[in-house]
């Protein structure tokens, strides 16, 4: 090879080798239709249960084969996407990178983050009795909140509302009336302190204050107190008043005045659970599908666990956060393709006896049936009748542990506007009381009124 | 053996001698307890029970040696696949790297064509601008190329690309082409050699120790790297170890979470045990000289 | 600085190369060929770095919502200035990197000196020191985090603390101890690699010095400041640029060990900041008019850096 054609080949090889990198990963995005030649039509879908949680993702499996063996036109490509299926962080990153699954699950706070992102499809037209046979039975209450200005963007399958979660060995332990639950926050402080006697490094009460799950139930604390968090109008904080200062000081009582609250603190969502799991938390403030995260997931025990209602000031809380998660689908799919989501939908979620709520085959697996939430129809339809039904004949949990829950319902409230972004700053505020003995309550929700407020003005 | 700090003779007599084995001694033993006492708590810990590590005071050596959580750490965090992704990413890192920043160094040393030390002055710019300053744009512009439209989202690429735009082992490299000197090059162009041959079979040779440097380099940057693969591999499938253990951790209890540590540990330990020799010798002899 | 020498060779400006041929098209085709060369990593710096740099500061002045995007002028920075965690991530960012430069810079220094010193268990040694980088850095902040850090007496170093009689500590749950916790875990973590490249500095001082200043009657603290320190003092100054780049960038230690924000905002640091906006709080343009800001302040530092090193000259 003379000179310059080992010049041009190596400008060439630089060249291609370029233009080849970039040719290769161009060939992600290519496939859009989501039809191939045969006419089948693939939709991908996330929030696959991980590989820790085996009945799950078995019964997730099975499912997926069923519903193509009744589909064969339609195929499901699942993608997990570890074990809490929203990450804030995550979630925003897949957003912001147009990288979420064709079907994808969202909380219902998510609904303004994802129509900002401008990555949500409007369902409207495409649901009905035809795609999702039980749709007119799904509570309007959870339509609604996926709703925004008369057009639907996602489909409610969860849902959930939180109480006192409390372990009744630990309550028999300290000798303590395991059937009858502390109903206000008073008694909730003086169980937690007998508990926390007990010794071992037991917290009687525990509490998050980090990974934004602190202003998290700061919200549905102060919910009980009848506070609110945002003004009416969505543009201000409005925590920092009696009833914000009361769930602080309650908090600070406990952490500080009675040491009920164990040392560890800065605690999220698996930190909390992993101590309740190894018998280490008296109670804690979380909905049903608590329990079911503290078994499968962190190595506890059912016959533990059981629920009162939301404590309240004095006598029944004044109101307790409700929210719950749907599934979102992707700006740009093909008619064909949301047709086949909706199917997969209805048929894994809202369907009584199949998918999540097949409760015969979960009744033997470890795995709840009979939990009161979620109650996804309406009441009085024939769907919630029947799924009712189904959960209380193959109940494996004592749906006794539940009952003072179920009997003392609390008003729902959902969560605020922008709620990630606001629990963020809230973290601050528990993080605070249960950090530092000589924490200023007053100071603390003035600083975070102050980044809410901030917070809004700029969001609006 | 070269005189350093303290002489030889000084070690040898009397006071000396007896102050040096008393030194080495603690430095040996506070070494041991410093370095390997947290790797030893590691992996005995990892065997532990919930209860066990919450005990006060905690224990030396675990009553119920629990293998399971090894067990459930290799099954649920898939750490076979985190690292076959993270050695994948690392091996094409050290191949883009050397392929294109050899080959700009050459240029920008031996060739020299025209606005040369523009570029090289515009490329050792970005020395100093932390990774994090570029964070959003940078990744505005992975996950929508500018002109193609193309999403570098879980694809290799997005941590290969931006890692050749490393300034400095180009300027690592230039200065070694630098010190080769130019009277071989002119007797390669005198024999006809062509610029690429010059490279291949002149210059790399001589340029094993600084070669071997950069490839560590590049392997260490893809090991210690975080929020950057966090952004750019979100699916499970695609991530590296260290952000894959980051987001089991939350849903995962934290035995499992250290087990899968050690785990994740071991392969580059092994490797580092097999290669310690080189890796020293090649930072000591081909590396930083001050 | 000599950095990287070919083996037998001075480090000396190259001599331009003979040009034999000095005709015009062979020139063109010459510096062709040399922009074929660079052309890959050219590409990359182009997309990766000053692509996005350009882009950060266009972002800045930006807002984007519901894919539209509009100018907005001064509206991210007023926003992000007023975030009342914005001074406390300065604050946290700084007393960050001026500890980690006290303890995380002059330690691996003297590590480095003693270990040159001993004649024996010198690779066991080095291993030793060397082991922590090994770790993913992810695992080597969560055994702090879980272990040495736990607050009750149950962790490793409330236990040692106690069994000597010292006082515990809440480690990451007390506000003072926040950021040193960081260090300590931070300097571990990193510390094998400063000494290796000190080490290997160290090497190359010629023995005759030590022999002449100890004939000069120079104890050995005066041996290390007049012939150590001097004869390293160049890969000293690189590395304390470098390690002040990176320190300022301390990330994945809050989001690790301080669950993010730490108690009270006492982990908060800019880089965390940047990451909150843009990715928790959706305020991408925040985030890049941060990262902006933080361009600015480490373009101050390092010409104030520049000219104190080049004084010294």
């Amino acid at each position: 090879m003379s000179v310059p054609q080992y010049r041009k080949a190596a400008a060439f090889a630089l060249a291609a080798g370029l233009g080849f990198s970039l040719v290769a990963c161009s060939t992600k995005s290519s496939d859009d239709s989501g039809t191939d030649a045969s006419g089948k039509v693939t939709i991908t879908v996330d929030c696959q249960p991980v590989g820790a949680q085996k009945e799950l993702l078995a019964n997730w499996n099975a499912d997926v084969a069923e519903f193509e063996k009744q589909n064969p036109d339609i195929s499901i490509k699942s993608v997990s996407v570890g074990e809490q299926c929203n990450n804030p962080p995550d979630f925003t990153a897949r957003l912001a990178g147009g990288t979420m699954t064709d079907v994808f699950y969202g909380y219902m706070t998510d609904l303004q983050q994802v129509l900002d992102s401008g990555q949500a499809a409007d369902i409207t037209s495409a649901v009905s009795k035809d795609t999702i046979p039980t749709w007119d039975s799904v509570d309007p209450a959870l339509k609604e909140v996926f709703t925004d200005e008369g057009k639907l963007y996602a489909i409610p399958v969860k849902n959930y509302s939180m109480g006192l979660v409390y372990n009744k060995a630990l309550f028999k332990k300290a000798g303590l009336d395991a059937e009858n639950p502390p109903k206000t926050w008073a008694e909730v402080r003086s169980a937690a302190k007998k508990i926390a006697g007990l010794g071992g490094g037991v917290a009687g009460f525990s509490e998050y204050s980090a990974g934004n799950t602190g202003g998290w139930h700061f919200t549905a604390e102060i919910y009980s107190q009848g506070g609110k968090v945002l003004s009416e109008d969505g543009k201000k904080a409005a925590f920092n008043d009696a009833a914000g200062k009361q769930v602080l000081q309650n908090l600070k009582d406990m952490r500080y005045g009675d040491n009920s609250m164990g040392s560890r603190q800065l605690l999220q969502w698996g930190d909390l659970l992993t101590n309740a799991g190894a018998g280490k938390v008296g109670m804690f403030i979380g909905a049903p599908d608590a329990t079911q995260a503290i078994v499968s997931q962190f190595q506890g025990k059912y016959e533990d666990w059981a629920m009162g209602p939301m404590p309240g000031q004095d006598g029944a809380a004044k109101g307790t956060l409700g929210g719950g998660e749907g599934y979102f689908f992707k700006k740009g799919l093909s008619e064909a393709q949301v047709k086949a989501g909706l199917k997969w939908i209805a048929y894994q979620k809202l369907t009584p006896g199949k998918g999540q709520l097949d409760y015969v085959r979960a009744k033997p697996q470890n795995y709840p049936v009979g939990l009161p939430q979620p109650l996804l129809f309406s009441n009085g339809s024939e769907a919630q009748k029947q799924e009712l039904d189904l959960r209380k004949a193959n109940a494996n949990v004592d749906t006794a542990n539940f009952k003072v829950f179920e009997d003392n319902p609390v008003a729902i409230v959902g969560e605020p506007r922008n709620a990630q972004a606001i629990y963020a700053v809230l973290d601050s505020a528990m993080s605070g009381v249960l950090t530092n003995p000589n924490a200023n309550i007053d100071s603390l929700l003035k600083t975070a009124e102050e980044k809410v407020n901030q917070l809004q003005a700029a969001g609006s | 053996m070269t005189r350093t700090l303290i002489s030889q003779a000084q070690l040898q007599r009397g006071r000396g001698r007896f102050l040096y084995w008393t030194v080495l001694t603690v430095v040996v033993a506070g070494f041991t307890l410093v370095f390997l006492g947290p790797l030893y708590w590691m992996v005995t810990g990892a065997l532990k029970t919930g209860q066990e590590i919450a005990q006060t005071p905690p224990t030396l050596w675990p009553h119920d040696p629990q293998l399971q959580n090894y067990a459930d750490a290799w099954n649920n965090l898939d750490l076979a696949k985190l690292l076959f992704n993270t050695f994948y990413y690392a091996a094409g890192a050290v191949f883009f790297q050397l392929v294109f920043d050899t080959a700009a160094a050459y240029a920008l040393s031996k060739l020299r064509p025209v606005l040369g030390n523009v570029i090289l002055g515009l490329m050792l710019a970005t020395l100093m601008i932390p990774a994090m300053v570029l964070i959003v744009p940078q990744y505005v512009t992975a996950i929508d190329l500018p002109f193609i439209h193309v999403n570098l989202l879980d694809s290799p690429w997005a941590i290969w690309l931006p890692l050749v735009a490393n300034a400095f082992n180009i300027f690592l490299l230039k200065r070694f082409f630098d010190s080769i000197p130019e009277d071989l090059i002119a007797a390669a162009q005198v024999d006809g050699a062509s610029p690429l041959r010059t490279l291949w079979s002149i210059i790399l040779p001589m340029s094993r120790p600084i070669l071997g440097v950069v490839s560590i380099f590049a392997v260490t940057a893809v090991w210690k790297d975080f929020l950057w693969p966090k952004l750019v591999m979100p699916s499970p499938e695609t991530r590296t170890l260290s952000v894959g253990i980051y987001a089991f951790s939350g849903g995962t209890p934290m035995n499992v979470v250290i087990a899968a540590s050690v785990i994740a540990a071991i392969p580059t330990v092994i490797i580092f045990l097999i290669f310690q020799r080189n890796i020293m010798s090649g930072l000591t002899t081909g590396s930083l000289k001050g | 600085m000599a950095i990287m020498t070919a083996p037998g060779t001075a480090t000396k400006p190259a001599p331009a190369p003979p040009r034999t041929v000095s005709k015009k098209g062979r020139k063109v085709r010459d510096n062709l060929t040399g922009h074929a060369f660079l052309l890959g990593a050219v590409f990359c710096f182009a997309l990766f770095m000053w692509f996005p740099m350009i882009r950060g500061i266009v972002m800045s002045f930006q807002r984007t919502r519901r894919g539209e995007t509009t100018w907005v002028g001064w509206d991210n920075y007023s926003r992000i200035i007023a975030d009342p965690s914005f001074w406390t991530a300065w604050k946290n960012t700084f007393l960050f990197t001026a500890l980690a430069l006290v303890v995380g810079y002059v330690l691996p220094f003297f590590v480095a000196i003693l270990l040159n010193e001993l004649r024996h268990a010198k690779g066991y040694l080095r291993i030793l020191v060397y082991l922590p980088v090994m770790l993913p850095p992810a695992s080597a902040l969560f055994l702090f985090k879980y272990y040495a850090y736990d607050p009750s007496e149950a962790g490793l170093f409330n236990a040692i603390l106690k069994a000597l009689h010292l006082p515990t500590s809440e480690w990451m749950q007390s506000p003072t101890m926040t950021i040193p916790a960081m260090v300590i875990a931070s300097t571990w973590m990193n510390l094998g690699s400063a000494v290796l490249i000190y080490l290997a500095s160290l090497q190359n001082i010629p023995g005759e010095l030590y022999e002449a200043a100890e004939l000069d009657g120079a104890g050995v603290w005066r041996r290390i400041w007049n012939v150590t320190i001097p004869q390293t003092r160049l890969i000293l100054a690189l590395l304390a640029m470098l390690q002040i780049v990176a320190t300022m960038q301390l990330f994945i230690e809050p989001l690790i060990l301080a669950n993010g924000a730490g108690t009270q905002d006492s982990a908060t640091s800019v880089a965390y900041l940047i990451y909150q906006h843009g990715f928790f709080q959706n305020d991408l343009n925040g985030a890049a008019a941060l990262g902006v800001i933080m361009l600015v302040v480490l373009a101050a530092f390092s010409a104030v850096y520049v000219r104190l090193t080049t004084k010294q000259d």
